[in-house]
């Protein structure tokens, strides 16, 4: 989900971690004088986990960090040269800050989404060169000139496996039940085009040639799913923003609320939450177009919004889940778990413990034998899980919307003694 | 005298709040307030087990930015203090994280603030030598943003369990240069005026017993101070202005808050099956 400019919040099952871009103009490096710089900073907040200590990063943090930023540096991800402003002098300094905020497992394929997204919502301002001999840099305001994306070439998406002692086991996205007790893991980041950027595996057991090589395959399916997963959660923000901008330009502060309510109204089906909203806000049309005329600029970050990212965040989880599981688990279960899906409407807090249930089972002995068939079988079952998702969420929202409907009216009464409070 | 607002609220209005409790799982205790918002993104989760088929939902309101929020987890009582704390009594640590950048003094203040505040509301001869941990992380900071952690993290100390006297709620109120209070100021408003306070009371008592019994010294508890940290220049009378300002408003956060809390009770989850 992305809330505004430059960040993003990202729930893959029990993990939930939000990133935040910002950007600064710094000198540059003496042997890059024409490239912008990019740095990453993770934060393992002690409320993800009671073992995580504030001060000194810890060795998974540290690594989680070089994961990252050599998924995105090394592969040339994202375009540094074009951060430059004045060779030599100016450049912009990328910061992205990754906070975690809650320790489900798997923080490093959840960081690098969390990255991702905010990057690709990440507005820079504009500058010019002016003043005499062109040397001067004016860094122009939101309002005055709209601030740019970043040029980002594409998406490397980091997937994890587990491995556990039996030489059969083999688990993707693991939750941090199997983290405590796999004996290996590896992180492969590949991107959407099929080229991997990066492999980590750091120490533990040994693992046969063929399992690495079944790995990246299935990796590279899954990197295909999230990269769509996140252009289309970003699609949405920029819709979004689009039409929150030209909301923006009247900005007379008595637009009586059908206007909003019809704007709203507009925007894309997936938002049946905003119809939702648009009602309550029939209350206090002012208060919203008169905020999104009165936008604070500031390192272009913009106005609020949010985006279907967390269900779509919330699906990338349970595709991760799936597309490793679909090639794992035995067909009768596959298909208890879709009816499953479309019962419980979010697929965050079931897939989790259905693993942890399974595990002791010793389900995943079918493992070894599944990716052994041939790729075909896995690929339309990819697709059938994406329909059933998509079918899912478009069932997900409208029940959402009847459900969450009593929850309204005391909203409604929260805001109207806050208005009594006057 | 009647001060425009930049957001067309009159001077004694709040922005709209949202609180949603138990959101992170591995917290004891969780919760995010937001002041102020643009659009809510309900969210439903269905916990479902399959070989029980129990269900519990979490409602968990998003929030846009633009405006105030915090989201505050607590882990409860941990064997053991500190070196300078007393190992007769609990002891609460707080943890600030700022949404980008170093920590530096400003947030070790709010921490030292936020510290002291929550160690008058809690009972701390429940369990001695243990320490309570209250983590806040700055998701997004458009003014009043102490009053916006102290009440995030109240809420996230009730979700934990942790005992406490009575809940504490804090608000912001700035005093314009004509001697005109308002409340709730957003970054922009609290950059202009002449100074600004967060003043923090008990909350107001619902209770059974008769109402001489709440009174502390012929006054109601309720009109109590608990903290008031103030930036930039103002009057005494001024002071005493937002004071009362503030008083009349806690009451509403209070109702709100206990509104808010009281739907996390286990009697609720039946009706929510």
């Amino acid at each position: 989900m992305c809330r505004e400019d430059g960040s993003s919040e990202v729930q893959l099952g029990q993990t939930h971690i939000m990133g935040f871009v910002t950007g600064q103009l710094v000198q540059p490096y003496r042997d890059r004088p024409n490239e912008g710089t990019l740095s990453i900073f993770t934060e393992f907040s002690p409320m993800a986990d009671p073992s995580f200590e504030t001060g000194r990063p810890s060795e998974s943090a540290v690594e989680l960090g070089r994961i990252v930023d050599r998924g995105l540096r090394e592969s040339r991800a994202v375009d540094t040269e074009s951060l430059c402003v004045l060779a030599g002098k100016l450049v912009w300094a990328i910061r992205i800050d990754l906070h975690i905020l809650d320790n489900g497992g798997n923080l490093v394929d959840a960081a690098n989404i969390a990255a991702l997204a905010s990057l690709l919502t990440f507005r820079r301002p504009e500058c010019s060169l002016g003043g005499e001999d062109d040397l001067e840099v004016i860094v122009h305001p939101p309002e005055e000139r709209e601030p740019l994306p970043l040029i980002i070439h594409h998406l490397p998406i980091a997937v994890t496996f587990g491995f556990f002692s039996s030489e059969s086991l083999l688990v993707i996205d693991p939750t941090h039940h199997e983290e405590a007790v796999m004996v290996g893991k590896m992180t492969a980041t590949l991107n959407a085009n099929g080229d991997v950027c990066a492999i980590q595996k750091p120490g533990g057991e040994g693992v046969l040639q063929s399992v690495i090589m079944q790995c990246l395959r299935l990796a590279s399916r899954m990197a295909s799913d999230i990269t769509k997963k996140i252009k289309d959660a970003v699609e949405t923000y920029n819709t979004e923003r689009a039409l929150r901008k030209i909301k923006r330009h009247p900005t007379s502060i008595t637009l009586d609320g059908s206007v909003n309510l019809k704007e709203k109204l507009n925007e894309p089906s997936g938002h049946n939450v905003v119809n939702e909203l648009s009602r309550k806000h029939l209350e206090k049309p002012r208060l919203a177009s008169a905020e999104n005329a009165s936008s604070p600029g500031n390192n272009g970050e913009g106005e609020s919004k949010s985006s279907n990212f967390g269900r779509s965040s919330r699906r990338d989880g349970a595709t991760s889940n799936f597309v490793g599981g679909a090639a794992s688990w035995d067909p009768y279960s596959r298909g208890v778990d879709s009816d499953f899906l479309k019962a419980s409407l979010a697929s965050r807090g079931t897939l989790t413990p259905k693993k942890k249930q399974q595990d002791p089972t010793g389900e995943r002995k079918p493992n070894e034998s599944k990716p052994e068939e041939s790729p075909g079988d896995v690929i339309p079952t990819t697709s059938a899980m994406d329909v059933s998702e998509t079918g899912v969420h478009k069932g997900g929202e409208k029940t959402l919307k009847d459900a969450v409907k009593p929850k309204h009216k005391r909203k409604k009464k929260a805001f109207s003694s806050t208005a009594d409070a006057s | 005298m009647e001060v425009d607002r930049a957001d067309g609220r009159n001077p004694n209005q709040l922005r709209p709040l949202a609180c949603s409790c138990s959101i992170l799982h591995r917290a004891h205790g969780s919760a995010s307030w937001s002041q102020g918002f643009r659009f809510i993104q309900t969210s439903h989760f269905y916990h479902f087990n399959l070989f029980v088929f129990t269900s519990k939902c979490y409602f968990c309101y998003w929030v846009g930015s633009g405006d105030t929020k915090v989201l505050a987890a607590v882990y409860g009582p941990k064997a053991g203090t500190k070196k300078n704390e007393n190992p007769e009594k609990a002891s609460i640590e707080v943890i600030w994280k700022p949404r980008t950048g170093q920590i530096g003094k400003p947030e070790k203040e709010y921490e030292i603030i936020l510290k002291r505040t929550l160690q008058s509301i809690c009972i701390l001869t429940i369990n001695p030598n243990t320490t309570t941990s209250v983590i806040i992380q700055v998701v997004h900071d458009d003014g009043a943003l102490l009053p916006c952690a102290i009440n995030a993290a109240c809420a996230a100390l009730v979700d934990a369990g942790i005992p406490m006297k009575h809940l504490a709620v804090a608000i912001c109120c700035c005093s314009a240069e004509s001697g005109y209070c308002i409340l709730d100021p957003t970054k922009l408003e609290e950059q202009k005026m002449k100074g600004f306070a967060y003043l923090v009371f008990p909350n107001s008592i619902l209770s059974v017993l008769p109402e001489g019994s709440s009174l502390v010294q012929g006054e109601p508890m309720e009109h109590g101070i608990i903290t008031s940290v103030t930036h930039g220049a103002m009057s005494v009378d001024d002071y005493f202005h937002c004071l009362e300002r503030g008083r009349a408003a806690s009451a509403k956060l209070s109702d709100f808050l206990r509104r808010s809390l009281q739907s996390k009770l286990p009697g609720d989850l039946s009706k929510a099956e």
